[in-house]
């Protein structure tokens, strides 16, 4: 501490200026960079050629080839998720799988993107926001050049969901874990006020008249409940009511045919959307839980008693996990395992159909011929009818193949509770066109942020003209720089 | 220097583990962290384009930055003066030889074995607005307002605090009853000769032999202030969206919503700016407490 004292004015300035409002850019933090033309290399077009991947390269194996698979899975999910790879585990002796958690998604990305190539999993799950990032990564095996090396019939996956993990022009990841967002109600309230419990909204007007009509009544004092978190009502939503409504999300076929320039959301689609959501929060139809830090603060808004909610909007991952705390009895008084309704997503003019929401996975491309095949052995296993049949019942996510409905037990699950079929039968009406494949671009988690800034901005009653406007220009400039930097 | 040339020699053997340490593990990565703060790059940092040195300045003035700063600063002045008095508090009070006091010190210095994320998650519950617990008792009082204390932009930042301040209790309350029990009883006896009573013998022999230990206290109060992260982004993410309000600078540089986590030139950016304000702002702290520090003779 010999520091002369006359010197100490210079942090003092540094801190100063650093605090002091008066030098503010008034810019965003990221907005510094200088940005390149955007790139206009095609991604529509076929690659000139795949990677290899030798899938009989497992045949001349004789002990098991140990592999590792992170993934974000929690609770009742996760649970589910060791079973199954148990029974691959069990099934065969060529291969053994470890299951490593990483907590989430967002903790399942940064291990892999921040990690050292040689700590990476063989195996990786990937929520569908990833799917260019991950492309551009190049340390990925594409799924198509197992799927051609097999021979593996590609037909008996959905065909959204082949689509949504399909960049380049070919299959970069196997859908696994498929969702879409529903209705959630509940059907007592639905009852107290005068309205049959077995019909849900389906339009955007419905659900406004829906909301009026039990509000009346008295039997709730909201109508729904709505979030404005990126994973949900504050990004996911939006981009779902935008395939409902035919639109794009963003340019280039929503990055299908090339990479996406720029958002489409900031049109008469998107400034009539919020203003109608804003609408139903400022009539008190509607109410608001925010960023929905714990994740289900909208879903227990359904059993809230001092402000009982009829409806919500959530993931079908989540129905699984709701109807074990119905089961817990906890909620006893308000809502029974019978009274809890599952709808399609209100849209539009009614459209049904939605975006493929979850997560694929994804062979890490280590160069070892027999460690890809392994990889694919396990994720062949894992997308097999049989073992969509068990995952699906068991969780609420949708099967990702088609004959796993006609097998026990999610063929008994969708005959005896149709519950669990409405966001299957929603993503089967999904229209065949670009808008209903979702956008792909590389920065979407950070888009999804400054949309969600602005959905809670408008939910607080922010201009909505003036907020959309805003996001626009942020989300461009994060495409822009991230397509400078990977273009 | 040296007396015989062996002894460099000797000298520099002796200090070369402690160099190559530091080096590997201090002066590369913030040299290395400084370089790649003028760059842009993707999530990996293997691909990268330059942006200038400019950017430092650039993303000292932005908006985000600014915000994040600001919202630091109030929540270690939250958090240290208020910590520190409690603590302190506690510790004199717990300082007396009376039956049954090891079960109070026991309560009080429990936090520090609890981690950040285990309190974080026992407040979440606390101030969960549909099934938490403070929400029904603070609605008595009328002090609830309808959304949460965390999900309201006013008082989430609060809200986090309380949490912090009860999670440091521990570590304050431990370190500062060591001190307060070193303290020689002479000293309190011959301020009673002297006709101090409870009040003057506080602020005339208690605080000035344990200003070492709040000065310490102190500054790692502050430095956990400022890297406090595990807190946000449990109870808030950042939000309540849009203002932002529980945007600590560390949340800015790694947190879920935040919009330069994927770039590892502008996070290195971000953190050498908190690298270089922590370090202005220790320096003014020794400077200006060392003065009224009494280390006794």
């Amino acid at each position: 501490m010999n520091t002369p004292k006359k010197y100490l004015f210079i942090p003092l300035i540094i801190l100063a200026s650093a605090v002091g409002s008066a030098c503010s850019s008034g810019k965003s933090v990221t907005s510094g960079g200088n940005t390149a033309a955007p790139a206009d290399s095609a991604v529509g077009t076929t690659l000139p050629e795949l990677a290899a991947c030798d899938t009989t390269a497992l045949d001349s194996v004789t002990s098991p080839i140990e592999m590792t698979f992170w993934h974000g899975m929690n609770t009742t999910l996760a649970d589910e998720l060791v079973k199954l790879t148990d029974s691959y585990n069990s099934s065969q002796t060529k291969v053994k799988i470890k299951l490593v958690a990483q907590g989430g998604y967002e903790q399942t990305i940064d291990a892999y993107l921040q990690g050292s190539e040689s700590s990476r999993p063989d195996v990786v799950q990937m929520p569908e926001y990833m799917v260019q990032s991950m492309v551009d990564t190049k340390t990925m095996l594409p799924m198509q050049s197992c799927v051609n090396n097999a021979k593996f019939d590609l037909s008996t996956i959905g065909d959204k969901a082949v689509t949504a993990y399909s960049a380049q022009g070919v299959l970069q990841a196997m859908p696994f874990n498929l969702s879409n967002p529903v209705l959630f109600y509940n059907k007592k309230i639905f009852k107290a006020a005068g309205l049959d419990p077995e019909v849900s909204p389906k339009s955007l007007e419905d659900l406004k008249a829906f909301s009026e009509k039990i509000i009346a009544s008295g039997a709730a004092k909201y109508g729904i409940s709505l979030d404005s978190a990126l994973d949900s009502g504050g990004g996911w939503y939006l981009e779902q009511w935008f395939a409902k409504a035919g639109e794009l999300y963003t340019d280039n076929d929503n990055g299908r045919t090339a990479r996406s320039t720029k958002v489409l959301f900031n049109s008469k689609t998107g400034t009539e959307l919020l203003t109608y959501l804003q609408e139903l929060l400022d009539s008190k139809l509607a109410v608001s839980v925010g960023d929905n830090a714990s994740g289900q603060d909208q879903l227990l808004k359904l059993v809230d008693k001092k402000e009982l909610t009829a409806m919500t909007i959530a993931t079908t991952a989540a129905l699984g996990p709701v109807m074990d705390v119905i089961k817990g009895g906890q909620f006893k008084e308000q809502i029974s395992l019978e009274d809890l309704g599952i709808g399609p997503m209100p849209g539009p003019d009614g459209t049904q159909g939605a975006l493929v929401g979850g997560a694929s996975l994804w062979i890490v491309d280590k160069g070892d011929n027999v460690k890809n095949a392994a990889a694919w052995d396990y994720i062949k296993f894992m997308v097999s009818a049989q073992s969509q049949s068990t995952w699906a019942a068991k969780t609420g996510y949708l099967p990702v193949n088609k004959s796993a409905e006609t097998l026990d037990p999610l063929k008994t699950t969708y005959a005896t509770d149709s519950r669990f079929k409405v966001g299957f039968d929603q993503l089967m009406s999904s229209k065949d066109a670009p808008s209903s494949d979702g956008p792909i671009i590389g920065p979407l988690r950070e888009v999804r942020t400054v949309v969600a800034q602005a959905v809670a901005a408008i939910f607080k009653g922010a201009d909505v003209a003036t907020a959309l406007a805003e996001a626009e220009t942020k989300a461009n400039q994060l495409i822009n720089d991230y397509n400078a930097l990977n273009g | 220097m040296f007396r015989r040339r062996g002894d460099g020699l000797i000298a520099s053997a002796m200090l070369a583990p402690a160099i190559a340490i530091l080096s590997i593990f201090v002066v590369y990565p913030l040299g290395r962290a400084v370089w790649l703060g003028h760059l842009r790059c993707d999530a990996t940092g293997r691909k990268c384009r330059t942006s200038g040195w400019m950017q430092y300045f650039d993303v000292l003035r932005s908006s985000d930055f600014q915000h994040a700063l600001k919202v630091t600063f109030v929540y270690a002045l939250l958090t240290v003066p208020a910590g520190l008095v409690i603590g302190v508090g506690l510790a004199v009070l717990a300082d007396k030889q009376i039956r049954g006091i090891g079960f109070f010190r026991t309560i009080f210095s429990s936090t520090v074995a609890t981690s950040v994320a285990v309190a974080s998650l026992i407040w979440f519950v606390l101030l969960q607005p549909q099934v938490g617990l403070l929400p029904d008792m603070l609605s008595m009082f009328g002090v609830m307002k309808n959304p949460g204390l965390l999900n309201d932009a006013g008082t989430a930042l609060p809200a986090i605090a309380i949490t912090s301040i009860w999670a440091n209790l521990g570590f304050t309350f431990i370190i500062v009853t060591a001190a307060l029990q070193s303290i020689p009883a002479e000293l309190f006896e011959s301020a009673m000769m002297d006709g101090a009573g409870g009040w003057k013998r506080f602020t005339n022999v208690t605080i000035p032999m344990l200003s070492p230990t709040l000065l310490f206290v102190s500054v790692v109060l502050v430095t956990r202030a400022f890297q406090a992260y595990a807190e946000v982004d449990l109870l808030t993410k950042g939000g309540p969206n849009p203002e932002r309000s529980t945007e600590t600078v560390t949340y800015l540089i790694y947190g879920q919503t935040s919009l330069v986590k994927n770039d590892i030139g502008l996070k290195s950016t971000t953190a050498v700016l908190l690298f270089v304000i922590l370090l202005v702002l220790s320096l003014v702290q020794f400077r200006s407490l060392e003065r009224r520090v009494h280390y006794g003779n």
